[in-house]
C-alpha cells in the first residue's frame, strides 16, 4: 500500500511538470506582447521595460526557464507586479476563507446528494424519482451566480435571515463565520450536488439491479440495511469519482462564488490579478489549485482500495 | 408436424410518427424545441427587439412592465433588447467553442490512438491540462492577451479538447482491439480504409454527444468569464456582461440579473437536455455509465 | 401435512410491450420434508414462480395478481411487506441460480451470513459470527474461521454456492427454494452440491423446491414433480411416474432432450440422436387461447388451438393439461 501511495505520488510529477510550463509558456508565447499589455493601455516604454525586466523576460526563454523552475521548486512563486508582496505571502492571507468556503460547500453537498440519489434510485420512476432528477437537470445548468443572487434575494434581501456578502472569519466567532458561508456554499454547491445526486442514483441503480441485492432481500433484511450497506457500499466507487471530479467544478465555482458575496479568498485574490493583469500571481495560483486537484484525485484513487476489497495495490 | 406459423400478433396501434418520437425520446425533443426558439430568438433579435445600445437616462432601472419587458438597466437600455441580443454571444461562443473542439479533438484522438509513441506524450500534456480548473486556464490566457471573442473562444477551447481527446483515443483503441478490425488489419486493409470505413464512423456519434456537452459548459464558461470582467469586451451585450453591469444595483433592480441568468440556465438546459437525449440514443454504452 | 400450498398463483409483468403473463395459474403443495422438483424451458415462468412465492418481484416491473401462497395455512400474499421480511430467509430461504454474483462482493462472507442470523433470531453479532462458522462447517468448507473473515472473490464458484446454502439454512428454514442451484456450476461440483443439499435436507427436514430444466437433476433429487409451459402447469407427478409414464407431449419433449447412454441404446448400436423441441416458446404478452404447446406439438388438433385444456388426473397423484393424452400414451406404447 505505502508502495503504491509513493508510485502514484511520484507520477503525479509529470503532470504538475507539464501545468508548470504550461504556465510558463503561455506567458513568452502569448500573441502580441506580454509585456505592453500587462503594463496597461497608455503605458510607456519605460514601464513596458520595467515589467519585462520583472518578469524576467529581457532574457533568453532556457535561461528564464531554470531560473524560475528553480525558484518554484523552493517555493518561490515570484512577486506580484503591482504590490511588489511575494505571491505566497498573498496566496496565504487568502487562504482560509478558500478553505472555509470548499469544505462547507464539499460537506453540505456530499451530505445532500448521497441520500436524495439513494433515495430516488429506491423509488425508482416515482414522483420522488423524477422530482430528484429534475433538480439534478436543471442545477446541472445553473451558472454559479445565477443561483447566488436567487438565493441572496430570497433570504438575505426579502426575509433578512442571511448577511447579503461578506465574510467573517471564524476567530469572531461560530455562528457569524457559519452565517456567513450557508448562502455562498449552497449557491457553489447545486451544481456539485446535481452531478453528485445524478451519479448516485444511476450507480445505485445498475447495483439494486445485481443479483446480491435479490439475495439481501431473499434474507429478509430491513430496507435500509439492503439499501446503505449491500447497495451503497457497491455504488460507492463512480460516487467517490464523481466527487473528485467535482472538485474542479468546485474551484471554477469559488472564483465566482468569492466575486458574488465579497469573499477575500482565492478565487477573489484571482480576480483581482486578472483585472491588474498580475501574471505571477494568477500563474501561482493556477499551480496551487493544480496541486489541490491532482493530490485529490490522488487521494480518491487510494481510497477505492478501502472501497472495494476486490482492488488490490 | 410441423410448427404453425404464429401469426396471430395483432398489428400495434400506430400512433404517428412524430408523436412515437417525442414519447420515446422527451428530451430531444424539449431540449431541440427550446434551442430552436432560442436560435430563432437570437437570429431575430434586430428586428423582434429594441436598440440594446440605446441608452435613456429618463428611464434608468425601470422594473419590468408592459412598455419594457424585462425593465431597463441603470443607463436606461432595454434588458429585453439586451438578453435577447445576448444570446447570440452564448450561441455563438457555445457553437464555435463546440465544433473546435471537437475538430481539434478528433485530431489529436486519431493520433493517439494511432501513433504509441505520440500518445504517451499527448496524454501527459492532456493530463496537465485537464489538472487546471478550466476557468482559471481561460483566466490566465486572457490576463495575457486584449479583450475579444476570438480569444475567448481560444480560451476556452483549450480546456475542452482533452476531454474530446480521451474519448476519441479510447474509441480508437477499443475499435482496434476489436476482433474484426485485427482481422481486417491482418488481411491487409490499409490504414486510411481503416480510418473511414471502422474508426470515424463509430466515434461520430459520441463525438456529438461530446459536442453538446462541451457547448453546454463553454456557454457557462464565457458568462463566467464576462461576470468576473475577463470575458468578451464590456460594450458587448453577453449575458455574462450584462449581469456583471447589473450587480451594484441588484437589490433594486434585480431583474437585470435574474432575467439574463434565466436565460443562461435555459440555454445550457436546453443543450444538456438534447446531449442526454442523443446520448441514451446514440451511445447506449456511454449511456449505461451516467 | 402440507408446510408450503401454492393456489392459482399468477404473476404479471407489466412491460411497454403489453403485459407479460409469466405465471398463470399455478398450483401445487409441498409436504414437509420433501422435495419438489419444478421443470421446464427457461422463459416457463418457474423462476417467477419462486420469486413470487417470496415476493421478491421487482414492484415497478410486475406483481402478484391472484391466487395465493399459503405457508402453514397463512397467505403471505396478503401480508404486510414487515411480516413478509421476517420469513424471508428465516421460515422460506432461497439459493439462486449464478453463485458467482449472489453474493455481495464488498461484504465478508462471515457478515453476510451472520447479519441472517442476527436479522431473524435477534442473537448478539459474535453468536451470530459463531453459528456462521457452525454453519460453513455444515456445508464443508474448510478452515471456516478464515473463510469468516474472505470476501466473496476470494472463493471459487463451488464454494460461493455453499455458501449461499450456509446462508439459507442459518436458520433452519422450513421451506428451501433452490432455482437452479447447480446449472452454473462444473459437472463434478454440480454432484457434490446436490449431494450436499440431499444431505442436509434430511439433517434439517427442510422441504425443498427444486428449480430447474435439467431432468437429470430432478430424478436425483425430488419426489414429485410440476412441468411447467408457458406459464401454467402441464404435468404433475411422482418421479417414478413421470419418467415411467410421462403423459404431456412437452415432458416427453423434455425428456428426448436428455442425452442417454443406457443400454437400449447401445444394444442398438448407435448412440440416439439428442432430439430437440421444434420451435420457441410462445410470447407471453398475448393471451393463448388454446394449449400453449398446441405450436410445437406433433399431437395439436384444432381444439387444442381453440382450447385450454384442464388438469386431468390420469392416476393417483398424477395430472396433465392435454386434449390429447390418450393418443400420447398409446404413441409412447
Amino acid at each position: 500500500m505505502t508502495a503504491y501511495i509513493a508510485r502514484r505520488l511520484f507520477a503525479t510529477l509529470p503532470v504538475m511538470a507539464v501545468v508548470a510550463v504550461f504556465v510558463f509558456f503561455l506567458l513568452r508565447l502569448a500573441p502580441g506582447d506580454p509585456a505592453a499589455i500587462i503594463a496597461g493601455e497608455d503605458a510607456t516604454a519605460e514601464s513596458i521595460a520595467a515589467v519585462r525586466a520583472k518578469l524576467g523576460l529581457d532574457r533568453p526563454v532556457l535561461e528564464q526557464f531554470v531560473i524560475w523552475l528553480a525558484r518554484l521548486v523552493q517555493g518561490d512563486f515570484g512577486v506580484s507586479i503591482f504590490s511588489n508582496l511575494p505571491v505566497t505571502r498573498l496566496m496565504a492571507q487568502r487562504v482560509e476563507p478558500t478553505v472555509a468556503l470548499t469544505l462547507s460547500t464539499l460537506l453540505i453537498a456530499v451530505c445532500m446528494a448521497i441520500p436524495i440519489g439513494v433515495v430516488a434510485a429506491w423509488k425508482v420512476r416515482t414522483f420522488v424519482d423524477r422530482a430528484v432528477m429534475i433538480f439534478a437537470v436543471m442545477g446541472f445548468a445553473m451558472p454559479v451566480f445565477l443561483v447566488a443572487y436567487v438565493l441572496i434575494y430570497i433570504f438575505a434581501v426579502q426575509l433578512n435571515w442571511l448577511p447579503v456578502q461578506g465574510y467573517r472569519p471564524i476567530a469572531e466567532g461560530l455562528w457569524p463565520f457559519v452565517e456567513g458561508l450557508i448562502l455562498p456554499s449552497v449557491a457553489l454547491g447545486i451544481t456539485y450536488m446535481a452531478l453528485i445526486a445524478r451519479i448516485t442514483r444511476a450507480s445505485m441503480l445498475e447495483v439494486l439491479s445485481q443479483d446480491y441485492i435479490r439475495t439481501a432481500n431473499s434474507k429478509g433484511l430491513a430496507t435500509q440495511r439492503v439499501l446503505l450497506l449491500h447497495a451503497l457500499k457497491n455504488a460507492a466507487v463512480p460516487i467517490v469519482t464523481v466527487i473528485g471530479i467535482g472538485i474542479a467544478l468546485l474551484i471554477s465555482g469559488v472564483v465566482i462564488t468569492e466575486t458574488v458575496f465579497n469573499i477575500p479568498g482565492l478565487g477573489r485574490l484571482t480576480v483581482d490579478a486578472v483585472l491588474k493583469r498580475d501574471y505571477p500571481i494568477v500563474q501561482g495560483l493556477i499551480l496551487v489549485f493544480a496541486a489541490v486537484k491532482v493530490l485529490i484525485n490522488l487521494v480518491i484513487d487510494i481510497s477505492y482500495a478501502f472501497l472495494d476489497p476486490r482492488i488490490r495495490y | 408436424m410441423v410448427a404453425i406459423p404464429q401469426d396471430t400478433a395483432a398489428p400495434l396501434p400506430r400512433p404517428g410518427r412524430f408523436g412515437t418520437f417525442v414519447r420515446r425520446n422527451p428530451t430531444i425533443f424539449f431540449g431541440g424545441l427550446l434551442l430552436i426558439l432560442l436560435v430563432a430568438a437570437a437570429l431575430a433579435a434586430p428586428w423582434l427587439t429594441a436598440d440594446p445600445f440605446r441608452l435613456s437616462p429618463v428611464n434608468r432601472l425601470r422594473p419590468p412592465s408592459e412598455r419594457w419587458w424585462f425593465g431597463t438597466d441603470q443607463f436606461g437600455r432595454d434588458v429585453f433588447a439586451r438578453t435577447i441580443h445576448g444570446a447570440r454571444v452564448s450561441l455563438l461562443v457555445g457553437l464555435l467553442v463546440a465544433v473546435a473542439s471537437a475538430f481539434i479533438g478528433l485530431a489529436l484522438g486519431l493520433v493517439c490512438g494511432y501513433f504509441k509513441r505520440v500518445d504517451g506524450i499527448v496524454m501527459r500534456v492532456m493530463d496537465g491540462l485537464m489538472a487546471i480548473p478550466s476557468i482559471l486556464l481561460a483566466i490566465a490566457l486572457i490576463t495575457l492577451t486584449r479583450p475579444g471573442l476570438a480569444i475567448v473562444i481560444t480560451a476556452i477551447v483549450i480546456p475542452e479538447v482533452p476531454r474530446v481527446v480521451r474519448v476519441v483515443r479510447s474509441i480508437v483503441l477499443s475499435i482496434r482491439a476489436q476482433p474484426y478490425v485485427e482481422s481486417a488489419i491482418a488481411g491487409g486493409t490499409r490504414g486510411a480504409r481503416l480510418l473511414t470505413r471502422h474508426i470515424l464512423p463509430n466515434t461520430l456519434a459520441p463525438l456529438i454527444v461530446q459536442g453538446t456537452y462541451v457547448c453546454a459548459s463553454a456557454m457557462l464558461i464565457e458568462a463566467g468569464l464576462s461576470f468576473l470582467g475577463a470575458g468578451v469586451p464590456p460594450e458587448v451585450p453577453s449575458w455574462g456582461n450584462i449581469i456583471a453591469q447589473g450587480r451594484s444595483f441588484f437589490q433594486i433592480a434585480p431583474w437585470t440579473i435574474l432575467i439574463p441568468g434565466a436565460f443562461l440556465a435555459l440555454t445550457v438546459l436546453a443543450v444538456n437536455l438534447l446531449g442526454d437525449g442523443l446520448r441514451d440514443r446514440l451511445d447506449p454504452r456511454l449511456a449505461r455509465r451516467m | 401435512m402440507n408446510v408450503l400450498e401454492v393456489r392459482d398463483l399468477a404473476t404479471h409483468f407489466f412491460t411497454l410491450d403489453g403485459v407479460v403473463r409469466a405465471v398463470d395459474g399455478v398450483s401445487f403443495r409441498l409436504a414437509r420434508g420433501e422435495t419438489l422438483g419444478i421443470v421446464g424451458e427457461s422463459g416457463c415462468g418457474k423462476s417467477v414462480t419462486a420469486l413470487s412465492i417470496l415476493r421478491l418481484i421487482p414492484p415497478e416491473t410486475g406483481r402478484v395478481v391472484g391466487g395465493s401462497v399459503l405457508l402453514e395455512g397463512q397467505d403471505l400474499v396478503k401480508l404486510p411487506e414487515s411480516d413478509m421480511r421476517a420469513i424471508r430467509g428465516h421460515r422460506i430461504s432461497m439459493i439462486f441460480q449464478e453463485p458467482m454474483t449472489s453474493l455481495n462482493p464488498v461484504l465478508t462472507i462471515g457478515t453476510q451470513i451472520a447479519e441472517n442470523v442476527v436479522r431473524h433470531t435477534g442473537v448478539s453479532w459474535s453468536a451470530a459470527l459463531d453459528r456462521a462458522r457452525e454453519m460453513l462447517e455444515l456445508v464443508k468448507i474448510a478452515d471456516p474461521r478464515r473463510r469468516l473473515q474472505e470476501y466473496p472473490h476470494q472463493l471459487s464458484g463451488g464454494m460461493r454456492q455453499r455458501t449461499m446454502i450456509a446462508i439459507a439454512l442459518s436458520c433452519n428454514p422450513q421451506v428451501l427454494i433452490a432455482d437452479e442451484p447447480t446449472t452454473a456450476l462444473d459437472v463434478t461440483i454440480q454432484a457434490q452440491i446436490l449431494d450436499l443439499m440431499l444431505e442436509l435436507k434430511e439433517k434439517l427436514g427442510t422441504a425443498i423446491i427444486m428449480i430447474t430444466h435439467d431432468l437429470g437433476v430432478i430424478a436425483e433429487t425430488a419426489q414429485r414433480v410440476v412441468v411447467m409451459y408457458a406459464g401454467r402447469k402441464v404435468e404433475e407427478a411422482s418421479v417414478d411416474q413421470l419418467f415411467a409414464q410421462p403423459a404431456h407431449p412437452y415432458t416427453r419433449g423434455l425428456m428426448r432432450a436428455i442425452p442417454r447412454l443406457d443400454a437400449e441404446a447401445e444394444v442398438a448400436g448407435r448412440r440416439p440422436r439428442l432430439q430437440e423441441i421444434p420451435g420457441i416458446v410462445p410470447a407471453l404478452n398475448q393471451p393463448i387461447a388454446g394449449c400453449a404447446f398446441a405450436p410445437r406439438c406433433p399431437f395439436a388438433t384444432g381444439r387444442c388451438r381453440a382450447e385450454r385444456p384442464p388438469l386431468i388426473e390420469t392416476a393417483a397423484g398424477h395430472s396433465v393439461a392435454c386434449w390429447e393424452t390418450a393418443r400420447v400414451l398409446e404413441a409412447a406404447a
